[in-house]
């Protein structure tokens, strides 16, 4: 690509985001709402909110977080790191097709933009809120919500995401869970 | 330069944001209007609650919650990027009055619709909230 090329490139993207327009139903609960709440939630009886905080704080610790905010008039705590997005099968891919693009260009497109352009690190965020449970007395209801932004080797914005996979949210909460026994015991 | 110049005008003609340039110079008030939710509660820490959990409901994660300021900022992440506040405060010593103001990627949203939208899902936060807690 010459340099006018990838000027061109970046002032189109560049108008690409300023015109992007909201979509619709950015406010509205999703037809999934519900489900996503079930997902991200548990409850936990006999135990306080404190406890439920220093357990999750411990839990986060443990994982490499570093803990950003905590309020807990509100129970709110929020934590984020950094971490590798490397995926070895995509990178081969990338090389794959670099040196595919070399061949065909009777080597003038020489460049390994396609392996530039594949993921390299990617920043972890998320919330974890414990409120009492409205329906029941004494139990409390953690709910945590998770989004990352994961970066390309060049440093371009390569996807940004909030997660919504069942399965990393219930490895956290049995580490969650295993950590508030902890705590309660007094370990 | 020249191309510079070429390039500044076609980006400018391709996207001259033009709701902005209706509602530009507009009454300050308005905006308030629209951003601005009263509720007949003093429950700060309740409606601060609603508001995170409305917030979580709609895929925000939260960047900063303090209880004295009665402050609330979280972001959304999904192919686009919104960033929103949420302020509480009491009006009149008889309720309190909520304020959200949002960015999509960098531009404020002024849209009515999207301030309706979320404070209907407060609304029924706030309505579970002020009902079932003793």
């Amino acid at each position: 690509m010459t340099r006018g090329c990838t000027y061109l490139a970046a002032v189109s993207a560049l108008m690409l985001g300023a015109c992007a327009t909201l979509p619709e139903d950015a406010f509205r609960l999703s037809e999934s709402a519900l489900e996503m709440r079930e997902t991200q939630s548990r409850t936990y009886e006999d135990v306080t909110d404190i406890q439920i905080l220093s357990a999750s704080s411990a839990v986060l610790q443990d994982l490499g977080y570093a803990i950003d905010e905590v309020e807990k008039e509100l129970g709110v705590l929020s934590a984020s790191k950094r971490a590798d997005a490397k995926e070895s099968a995509e990178i081969i891919g990338m090389i794959a097709l670099d040196i595919a693009d070399c061949l065909l260009t009777f080597f003038l497109g020489c460049e390994n933009d396609a392996y530039e352009s594949s993921k390299d690190v990617q920043d972890i965020k998320m919330t974890l809120v414990v409120l009492p449970d409205l329906s029941q007395n004494g139990v409390y209801r953690v709910r945590l919500t998770m989004q990352r932004v994961i970066w390309a080797r060049n440093g371009t914005l390569y996807e940004q995401e909030t997660i919504s996979d069942a399965v990393v949210y219930q490895a956290f909460f049995d580490k969650l869970s295993k950590s508030v026994f902890l705590e309660k015991e007094g370990v | 330069m020249r191309n510079l110049l070429v390039v500044i005008l076609f980006a400018l003609a391709g996207c001259a944001a033009p709701t902005a340039a209706i509602t530009a110079g507009g009454s300050q008030v308005e905006l308030r209007q629209m951003q601005t939710r009263e509720y007949e509660t003093l429950d700060k820490r309740g409606t601060l609650r609603s508001v995170v959990a409305t917030l979580q409901d709609l895929g925000f994660v939260i960047d900063k919650a303090d209880y004295d300021l009665a402050t609330i900022s979280a972001t959304k992440l999904q192919k686009y990027a919104i960033r929103m506040t949420v302020t509480v405060r009491e009006r009149d010593g008889d309720r309190l009055a909520v304020r959200a103001n949002a960015r999509f990627n960098e531009q404020p949203i002024e849209d009515p619709k999207s301030y309706q939208d979320f404070f209907a899902t407060l609304d029924k936060a706030m309505f579970l909230t002020l009902h079932e807690v003793d």
